[in-house]
């Protein structure tokens, strides 16, 4: 949607018919690919559980709602949810703001411990993310946050915050240095010039860095099945377990939570997607 | 279905030298042991229950009301924690001494695993093994680990042979096979004269067991440290499998969602026998074949192999975290539930089989018939390996099993390797 | 790089440390709550893995105090004995050389297909930007419901691809059953996740690069392939450096996917190092050491890989 104009290049001169049938035709064979299981998830869980648990494959059998009317009436499905979004906006707003100092420092600054911090940036997310659960479950019994949402939000920043960083780093690289220049010529501190000047014009580079950690905490499982202990704080990607028992699984439940799970995600998707790409650039033009 | 059930109690019992049991009476289960100081407990219990969250769990929850309102000041706090991800979860919390639960439910293979690392309170002596006599021995027996009692069993299972009998039926068989060899006659009969396929095999380690059993075979020998998963028994057992699924007799098995794709087959009729256990009556009920015909439905114990007929013990025990800070609460409240009455309504509402004697014949119990279907394979029931290592003794043997269902290797080699990774496991165990 | 004109400002020489601080201070104190943080969070998990996997130190053998139960500690010191294990383990160089095949084999395609899909949505068309959501979809749903989906559509018996697949007049595949296709079914899947993420990236890549460059060529009369190959590909490296890198590091470890698709089977055959480790972590009675061993030896792994990457760059005139 944002850009009418395309700055790519070489393309300003017609194309045939033909070459133009060709690249409408990859790219909705691709759509296809890339639509097609998420559609297959919404047919399916309009179908009734007696349906889903046989071998027919019709795309439409018998559609119903019923699915979505037990999950949203009789399961704790509005509380999880709303736990998932607490916990996921919170890990946004502080993820962006801890990544885009840091970002912004090593964009902008060459200090002693520099190359430090880069490395820890990218070594912190080569950890197997299973072999950290325990270690850092006793860091947060100690720290009395077991069954709390701060644990979930902290375990999720240091996954979130080592990417952001790396990433908003290639965006401020993006933004030329006189404007931190004009900000001190005008006797703004360093934070000054940061957060009046710079802050503003990284916008789409923040809209990545909280659409990121949005995803990520939404979706995570792994943290979220081990700290929370109550079923009032079960994040949606716990709560959804419930629906798979020892021996059966809910198939129907399971659809139509998963379609539900997937609307925020999709929906926050839409809002920031006109940056996604500009802010993705990651220190690719040299101002 | 009273005399079964006591001589296949009694059966157990002697094999295991276990006091028998044999004398309970059988009117209504009696009330909980009542004194002026189990009153007075008070307290919060934060319960994990592993049971289906949409069907199971409601029912517990009624019981729990009950508990509550004998004990005012005692309150439940209920959590249904998927039992896939119950064995971790509650280990994680369980070692840091933060977030554990008070009582668990407990698969029976976990209570020696627990018990082993310090996790669970022993239960002799304290108000939560209440009337230990009336337990079956085979189902108490997972409770125990080195003498003490950690684990009051909750409901028991077992693996039988599931069977339509109208495909039966239509090959010329109205009594559903008793033998090994008979299963894989009526199971190639079924095929060509009926269309469907014989048997759906489930590739789990578990789902081996019966086969395993019916030669005298066993992953370990517990009494004598050995690993027995290669011996010649066990061998003879696999390869049961082995040529059932060569010779045709079982439809190819799929090797992921092995469960709900075996389980469809039978439910859509496409297939005429499976090995299940009682959690999955409600399932089959409504499927394709048996919804508008639940006697078509057959329920019999597993065929025997050449030496007896044996499927693995199931269900689950209640567990007290030896970290609680309200272990007298948890105490009661294990008694509670464990009762015979509880047992009996669990068993007349779910259909899951009580552990205790006299709940078999309470009135509700008896109402449900599935609890009588399930009499008869209840007898066959083994006892597993009750030690702290014999969770991990499942993966090896389902990758084995999956390369054997998939054609890859054969029963000899493939049982000569998961000795070998089951000798990693078992340190100082012999072959 | 821009960044210099503000990094060698000069600032009136003073003494040591007073000097440094206030010279810098403004620049760790912006990066110091992310490295406090991230200090304790990974910093005390990785020191206490390297001293864990020292160490033979179980569930079992790990002291601690639980209400009535006492167990005292009885884990010893073992020195490098853990990574001997592992490395002389009959599985760790199958695990490994599969573990590279499904790095080299998902980041090949997320670059290639998601740079493809990025050159054809970088020109002027009808529907462009529907298009670009239409593909950013799978983005967009979180990878444990991703790798649910694909579980169901590629079931051997009810799956909805062997249905198309036997409507089309051919046999059904075992997608998941078979120890090839299982492999082609996660890879597949993984690919399906993690295009979105190349193909904007890519995007942005392009957008970046300066369209005079482009004119210039074409005014000296260079073919498309030359100008993808002189202007496109060099334009890109800033972007795609760094998501090479960190795409690695992620199907390195890219646990969900497998775990939740085929739980490595069958028979262990699509078990990558991070899954394998898992299993050896969290099976029956926790093996603390060895777990941490298998840790530090995937970690060690992918310093080195990274530590190649970044000097590789730098030796083309990449900066840090």
């Amino acid at each position: 949607m944002s850009r009418a104009a395309p700055t790519g290049a070489w393309s300003r001169d017609r194309r045939s018919p033909g070459r133009s049938i060709a690249l409408h035709l990859t790219l909705i064979a691709a759509s296809i690919v890339s639509v097609f299981p998420v559609a297959w998830l919404v047919l399916t869980s309009l179908k009734p559980r007696t349906v889903i648990e046989t071998a027919s494959v019709a795309p439409i059998d018998h559609p119903t709602l019923a699915n979505y009317t037990q999950v949203l009436g009789e399961t704790r499905f509005l509380t999880w949810a709303a736990n998932s979004v607490i916990v996921s906006l919170i890990t946004a707003v502080l993820g962006v703001l801890l990544a885009a100092t840091t970002g912004y420092a090593v964009s902008r600054f060459r200090f002693p411990g520099f190359r430090s911090v880069m490395w820890m940036l990218l070594i912190t997310q080569m950890f197997p993310v299973a072999i950290l659960i325990v270690p850092i479950y006793n860091l947060m019994a100690g720290l009395g946050l077991i069954n709390q949402f701060p644990s979930l939000v902290i375990a999720y920043l240091t996954s979130t915050v080592p990417f952001c960083a790396w990433m908003m780093k290639g965006y401020f690289d993006t933004v030329p240095v006189t404007i931190d220049e004009a900000g001190r010529v005008d006797g703004l501190t360093p934070f000054g010039t940061f957060w009046r000047l710079i802050l503003p014009l990284a916008k789409p580079g923040l809209a990545v860095a909280a659409f990121y950690s949005f995803l990520t905490a939404w979706a995570e499982v792994a943290y979220a099945k081990a700290f929370m202990t109550g079923d009032d704080k079960y994040t949606l990607a716990v709560g959804l377990d419930q629906f798979v028992g020892q021996h059966k699984a809910e198939w129907g439940l399971l659809t139509a939570s998963s379609v539900l799970i997937a609307i925020p995600a999709a929906v926050v998707f839409l809002l920031v997607q006109r940056h996604l790409v500009t802010g993705l650039t990651a220190g690719a033009t040299k101002a | 279905m009273r005399r079964v059930l006591t001589s296949a109690a009694v059966a157990a019992a002697l094999a295991l030298a276990v006091t028998a049991c044999g004398s309970s009476s059988g009117g209504a289960g009696s009330a909980p042991a009542k004194s002026a100081v189990p009153a007075e407990v008070s307290g919060t219990v934060t319960w994990w229950d592993t049971s289906d969250a949409t069907t199971e769990g409601p029912v517990f929850q009624e019981i729990i009301k009950g508990f509550e309102s004998t004990y005012p000041k005692i309150k439940v706090n209920y959590v249904n924690v998927p039992f896939a991800d119950a064995r971790d979860k509650f280990k994680t919390a369980a070692q840091s001494g933060s977030g554990a639960p008070d009582v668990l439910r407990t698969d029976v293979g976990w209570v020696a695993e627990f018990a082993s690392l310090g996790y669970l309170a022993p239960l002799d002596g304290t108000p939560a093994l209440d009337k230990p006599e009336e337990f079956l021995p085979v189902p108490a027996a997972s409770g125990k680990f080195n003498g003490k009692t950690y684990g009051v069993p909750q409901v028991t299972d077992t693996l039988g042979l599931l069977y339509n009998k109208e495909l039966l039926k239509k090959a010329g068989y109205d009594e559903p096979p008793a033998t090994m060899a008979d299963l894989k006659k009526v199971a190639l009969d079924v095929k060509s004269k009926t269309g469907a396929g014989g048997i759906a095999l489930n590739v789990d380690a578990y789902f081996l067991l019966p086969f395993i059993y019916g030669e005298g075979g066993d992953f370990v020998d517990v009494q004598n440290k050995k690993i027995t998963i290669s011996s010649p028994q066990s061998v003879a057992g696999v390869k049961i499998v082995e040529d059932l699924i060569t010779s045709g007799a079982a439809v190819k098995p799929a090797l992921q969602d092995s469960y709900t794709n075996a389980e469809t087959a039978f439910k859509d009729g496409k297939v005429a026998m499976i090995f299940n256990g009682p959690w999955s009556n409600a399932d089959n009920l409504g499927g394709k074949v048996f919804k508008d015909n639940p006697d078509n439905f057959g329920v019999a114990p597993v065929p025997a192999g050449s030496v007896k007929a044996g499927s693995p013990l199931g269900g689950h025990d209640y567990t007290v975290y030896a970290g609680s800070q309200n272990l007298d609460a948890s105490y009661l409240f294990v008694q509670y539930m464990a009762s015979a009455e509880s047992q009996a309504k669990i068993a007349g509402k779910l259909g899951l089989l009580p552990t205790r004697l006299p709940a078999y014949s309470a009135p509700e119990a008896t109402a449900n018939p599935k609890i009588a279907q399930w009499a008869k394979p209840m007898e066959t029931a083994v006892e597993r390996p009750w030690i702290p290592e014999a969770a991990s003794l499942f993966q090896p043997l389902v990758e084995g099993y999956q390369k054997l269902a998939g054609g890859q290797t054969t029963t000899e080699p493939m049982l000569k390797d998961v000795a070998t990774a089951y000798q990693g496991i078992l340190k100082g165990w012999s072959l | 790089m821009t960044a210099d004109v503000v990094a060698t400002r000069r600032a009136a020489p003073r003494s040591g440390a007073r000097r440094l601080l206030s010279r810098h201070w403004y620049a760790w104190a912006m990066t110091a709550p992310v490295v406090i943080v991230t200090l304790v969070l990974v910093g005390y998990p990785l020191v206490r893995g390297v001293y864990l996997s020292l160490t033979d130190a179980t569930e079992a053998t790990m002291g601690r105090t639980i209400g009535m139960n006492v167990i005292p500690s009885t884990y010893e010191f073992v020195g490098l004995q853990n990574y001997a294990d592992i490395i002389t383990s009959s599985e760790f160089l199958g695990r490994l050389a599969w573990t590279v095949v499904w790095t080299v084999a998902c980041v090949a395609l997320h670059v290639g297909i998601g740079l493809g899909l990025a050159l054809l949505l970088n020109r002027p068309m009808r529907l462009r930007s529907f298009y670009r959501v239409l593909l950013v979809l799978p983005w967009a749903v979180p990878a444990f419901v991703s790798a649910f989906i694909w579980r169901y559509l590629l079931n051997g018996e009810f799956g909805v691809v062997n249905a198309m697949l036997r409507a089309a007049g051919f046999a059904g595949v075992a997608w998941l059953d078979d120890p090839f296709w299982a492999k082609v079914s996660v890879i597949a899947c993984n690919v399906w996740l993690g295009v979105p993420f190349m193909m904007l990236a890519m995007l942005g890549g392009l957008q970046a690069i300066p369209r005079e460059l482009y004119e210039a060529a074409e005014v000296d009369g260079a073919t498309p392939w030359q100008r993808f190959r002189h202007i496109t590909l060099p334009g890109l490296r800033p972007v795609s450096s760094t998501v090479v890198l960190l795409g690695t590091i992620w199907t390195f470890n890219q646990f969900p996917v497998i775990y939740l698709l085929t739980k490595g089977g069958p028979g262990g055959a699509t078990e990558i190092l991070v899954t394998y480790a898992y299993r050896q972590a969290f099976e029956g009675i926790r093996n603390y050491s060895g777990s941490a061993a298998w840790g530090m030896v995937i970690l060690a792994l992918l310093v080195v890989l990274a530590a190649v990457y970044r000097r590789a760059l730098k030796q083309q005139g990449e900066a840090w």
